[in-house]
């Protein structure tokens, strides 16, 4: 929204200065992003929230910096008596149905004479940014922009037969905007039909064929009250928006339709002459008056954690016209038709925190006993720190990549796209499926890093996408690493150092691979954590040395490791570890450790080991002591 | 020489024989109490192999007492010195072994030899105890002369760099555990329900304009188009963890959102947050404001300027917006806080009665706050980096100053 400082003054005396102000309105929630100095006025710029359509109106604007200033809102004098009965009475017949146009407030104006806009209009549509177009057209701007119930106008005698219908789209239907823009109507959109065409897109955009242009004499100037959801939906289903339908779909004020009315009719008749030529009109099936709510100064209190007094509660409440009486307690609260937004007590509790100033709150922290039950989705992110701290520690950096990969960097890692997740409505090609693995993106880094340093080594731990379709979607945390640096048995050591620290057996045997760009690996750590063991407990010192002995064998090179050391290891109870020393060719050398743990061993003890254990591998695998 | 062996021998007539079965015996005669003198020729045989055996333990003695100190003396190092003591007066040493035979000489003898090898074996050890001081001394002086330039930079470790958003978010996380708020996780694919219905945002709800979502493709699955979707907020786990519990509850859920965003300096259509809430009998706004400015300031800086602000999301009421001053112009105004001089950082509220009831509380009796904390930015303006693109670059460059 934007808000010249010059058009605000014209409803409300402004004391502070702008920058004080804009901090002040940020306070009490419109963000004010910017304050510019423009053709000696200055321009507010506004966040306003989806919840508060009044305050897309420069008198919404207005009616808060009273609030903030402890002001009263001067409003637009009626000139004009529009319930009037006029001289002549132009024919037109009126369907309308209140479940898809609640409230149809209008008017005819007949001899009107349409001109370029005097000055000061089309400067100020100018100073928030609105091209001006002809008279009639800015002051249904105007109006809508100073008091926020947007307004159309239609040229009176374009209306075929003097019939308006309000009825809903089948679909398909075609229609040609005022600014010459032609549309295929969804289904379920509301428009007004003449006897022959459509002749509004209501609350989106005008026809072209009842537009105002210079030739126009009557005018029916149309102040409606739409359904938000039905303009919302034909809105998006057009992708067209406008000012007008951003404040439908958040809600009108339903009873701001005859001021706006009254004001549009007062500058017509004076910027374009005219007279009027109908008596009012205002088919409704309700009476959209303000509405009641109560307060609860005990529950004000205790939700905000202060002591407010009453006396101090009504008068907040009377700086936002809320016209508060209070009685035992209660206080009772009538909310203007432009306050939606006000429909539970705890709106009425921000209301009161708001211009109270939530920077002039104490702060407290929270009282109650600190829960210590389990709760559901408990993730404990030590565990996470753990890995992370191995992983760095074993020379690996960590990196953060998206979720959302192209169809291309599944191919390229030769995955198929058609059994990957994908977004429907992606913002780019790019980032169209969700991941199933975190190579994508630790290839890529290693890619990106290769022209500055000869030595990466980076992981990732995040989470992968799997499953064909959204039915059998998985979401898994993974974690993946990629060295340049490391031997394959270096990168297996560091990961079986993690698992170890985890106390996790987790099978490694298809987590390390080569590629071009270095040894990759990528555990499902979702897995792996549903079966950990991280107590520890204390092994004693052995108190006897132990005995180590070298055995070099000659034996066939296919015959892994794992085999031969599970034959070595079940010959003794005194067998403490194994490690491969040296491998060339047939030749295998491993260190064997004997270890007792009641008393010294001697080459006596080990003799008959050795000869049993060069038994077992000669059976086992016709291998030769070398 | 001793008087009683010269007297026997004196007395005695030359005989040749027998003189191996004598020396054969020696041991086991050696080993009596006592020896008779002037009877016969194989006690005195016996006598005399006695006399030459307590020479061979003086000679024996003073031999090792010489290899011993030659060795001793020339030893450059420690460990050279701990063998040598290890190979003369350890347990099994040559020395320590010939102190034990001492026991097997004659009584009468056993005094002087016994003597002469406490001696021997003291003096070999003082030995060692001195050029143990000798060669540390000299070690010493070394070190002392040795000169480092300390201007040369050290050799590092090779050590991987944690990335800042996990070193970010262990602070959180650990801020929160001193407030007794626990972590959970939970699903970024999400439905609608738990991610707009729950927190109050029904179909055609405006405020869904200010939250972009990604849809799912269903094709091929049981879902209808538009259900499944890519969670715009961890809010979404309010309503997971509420029906599933009862209050009081403090907990907070980090995690990745997806919104329909094009990149720049300050959005992604991927972002991290930490939703908080808390639940209770009688929390309060000024509990909301308390924490909030706990947690940022033990996170950030006791000093960061903190200012809070009314806003609107539909799962609260009142809404609260939190803004701290921006860290990378200090508040001057730069391109990432829009000029402003503050950064949006914690968008919060006491929970919308709608929310409570609809996870099955009773509003009359149970309040509650909720924040989400824009885990991303607060990374960026933790480091007074000055563009969110900078947190999925993997260059080593980056990573590498954390």
């Amino acid at each position: 929204m934007i808000a010249p400082l010059s058009w605000l003054k014209e409803y409300v005396d402004i004391n502070l200065k702008p920058k004080e102000l804009g901090d002040r309105l940020t306070e009490v929630g419109l963000g004010c992003e910017k304050i510019v100095e423009k053709n000696g006025d200055i321009i507010f710029e506004l966040e306003i929230t989806p919840n508060r359509p009044d305050l897309l109106s420069i008198i919404g604007v207005a009616r808060e910096i009273a609030a903030i200033e402890s002001k009263k809102v001067k409003y637009p004098k009626a000139k004009t008596d529009i319930n009037v009965k006029p001289k002549k009475v132009l024919p037109l017949k009126i369907e309308t149905n209140s479940a898809i146009n609640p409230r149809f407030t209008g008017i005819i104006i007949e001899g009107i004479n349409v001109k370029e806009s005097p000055t000061w209009l089309w400067k100020r549509l100018e100073s928030i940014g609105q091209r001006p177009i002809n008279n009639i057209v800015d002051i249904t701007n105007y109006v809508m922009f100073e008091l926020g119930n947007p307004l159309h106008v239609f040229d009176y005698d374009k209306i075929k037969g003097n019939i308006m219908r309000v009825h809903k789209t089948k679909g398909g239907e075609k229609f040609k905007s005022v600014d010459e823009i032609s549309y295929h109507l969804p289904a379920s959109a509301v428009v007004i039909s003449d006897a022959d065409d459509i002749i509004d897109l209501c609350g989106i955009k005008g026809g072209y064929n009842s537009g105002i242009f210079e030739n126009t004499k009557s005018i029916l100037i149309r102040v409606p009250v739409e359904v938000p959801n039905l303009i919302r939906r034909a809105s998006q289903a057009l992708g067209l928006r406008s000012e007008a339908s951003s404040i439908f779909e958040r809600r009108v004020n339903s009873g701001g339709t005859i001021d706006a009315l009254q004001r549009a009719v007062d500058l017509v008749l004076e910027l374009a002459g005219g007279e009027i030529a109908s008596s009012l009109i205002d088919i409704k099936k309700e009476d959209f008056i303000p509405w009641r709510l109560e307060l609860n100064n005990e529950r004000l209190n205790k939700i905000l954690g202060i002591e407010i007094k009453e006396t101090e509660v009504i008068s907040l409440l009377e700086r936002v016209s809320l016209s508060p009486k209070a009685s035992r307690g209660i206080i009772q609260t009538t909310i203007p038709t432009y306050r939606n937004d006000l429909k539970i007590e705890e709106d009425l509790i921000e209301e009161v925190a708001r211009f109270y100033g939530y920077n002039n709150f104490p702060k407290t922290m929270p009282a109650g006993a600190i829960p210590t039950g389990a709760i559901p989705y408990f993730k404990d992110f030590r565990l996470e720190e753990k890995i992370k701290s191995v992983l760095t520690g074993a020379g690996f950096s960590e990196v953060y990549s998206y979720s959302l990969v192209s169809e291309k960097n599944l191919s390229e890692l030769e995955i198929d796209s058609e059994k990957v997740l994908r977004v429907d409505n992606p913002v780019s090609l790019e980032f169209e499926y969700l991941r199933p693995t975190l190579k994508i993106g630790l290839l890529a880094a290693v890619k990106q890093n290769k022209s500055y340093f000869d030595k990466i080594e980076l992981f990732e731990l995040g989470k992968v996408y799997l499953g064909k379709n959204v039915d059998n979607a998985k979401e898994a945390y993974f974690l993946s690493g990629i060295s340049n640096v490391k031997s394959y048995y270096e990168v297996k050591g560091v990961l079986e150092r993690l698992l170890a620290e985890l106390g996790s057996n987790y099978d490694l045997s298809k987590s390390i691979e080569l590629t071009e760009e270095g040894i990759i690996f990528e555990l499902n750590l979702s897995d792996i954590l549903k079966n950990i063991g991280m107590k520890k407990k204390f092994v004693p010192v052995p108190k006897y040395p132990p005995v180590i002995e070298d055995l070099s064998i000659e034996i066939e090179p296919k015959i892994k490791y794992g085999e031969i050391v599970n034959v070595i290891a079940v010959q003794s109870k005194l067998f403490n570890k194994v490690e491969l020393l040296d491998e060339y060719g047939n030749k295998k050398t491993f260190r064997i450790t004997y270890l007792s743990r009641d008393r010294n061993l001697t080459s006596e003890d080990i003799e008959p080991i050795r000869e049993k254990i060069t038994a077992a591998l000669k059976k086992s695998f016709k291998a030769e002591p070398a | 020489m001793d008087e009683k062996l010269s007297e026997c021998v004196r007395g005695i007539p030359r005989l040749d024989n027998d003189q191996d079965r004598g020396g054969g015996e020696i041991t086991r005669q050696t080993n009596e109490t006592s020896i008779p003198r002037n009877e016969t020729w194989r006690e005195l045989l016996v006598l005399l192999a006695a006399q030459k055996y307590k020479k061979f333990m003086e000679q024996e003695l003073i031999k090792i007492k010489n290899d011993a100190s030659s060795l001793i003396i020339a030893a450059e190092h420690e460990a050279e010195l701990n063998a040598i003591k290890l190979d003369f007066t350890g347990r099994s040493g040559k020395l320590t072994q010939l102190v034990k035979e001492v026991k097997n000489i004659p009584e009468d003898r056993r005094p002087e030899i016994g003597k002469l090898a406490n001696e021997i074996l003291r003096s070999v050890e003082e030995l060692i105890v001195s050029r143990a001081q000798e060669l540390t001394g000299r070690k010493r002086a070394q070190l002392r002369k040795m000169v480092f330039d300390t201007t040369r930079p050290g050799i590092k470790p090779h050590i991987g760099h944690l990335h800042t958003m996990s070193q970010v978010l262990r602070d959180v996380v650990d801020v929160f555990k001193t407030l007794g708020f626990q972590a959970a996780d939970g699903p970024e694919i999400e439905t609608d329900h738990y991610n707009f219905e729950v927190l109050n945002i029904p179909q055609d709800h405006p405020s869904r304009d200010t939250q972009q979502t990604l849809y799912l493709d269903t094709r091929g699955s049981h879902a209808t188009p538009g259900e499944i979707i890519l969670r715009t907020q961890t809010s979404a786990m309010q309503g997971r963890i509420m029906e599933k519990a009862k209050p009081p509850l403090r907990v907070i859920v980090p995690g990745k959102n997806f919104r329909y965003e094009q990149v720049d300096a300050s959005h992604s259509f991927e972002f991290w947050q930490v939703e908080g809430f808390l639940v209770d009998r009688d929390v309060a706004l000024t509990d909301l404001f308390g924490t909030i400015d706990y947690v940022l300031r033990k996170l950030m800086d006791k000093r960061i300027k903190i200012k809070f602000a009314t806003t609107n999301f539909p799962f609260v009421e009142p809404g609260v917006d939190t803004y701290i001053e921006c860290t990378v112009c200090g508040g001057k105004g730069c391109s990432f806080c829009k000029m402003s001089g503050w950064s949006e950082i914690m968008p919060a509220g006491m929970i919308h009665p709608n929310v409570l009831k609809a996870v099955g509380y009773d509003p009359q009796k149970i309040s509650g706050f909720a924040f989400a904390i824009g885990l991303s930015r607060l990374v960026t303006l933790t480091y007074q980096m000055d563009d969110l693109r900078l947190l999925t670059n993997p260059d080593l460059r980056i990573l590498e100053q954390f």
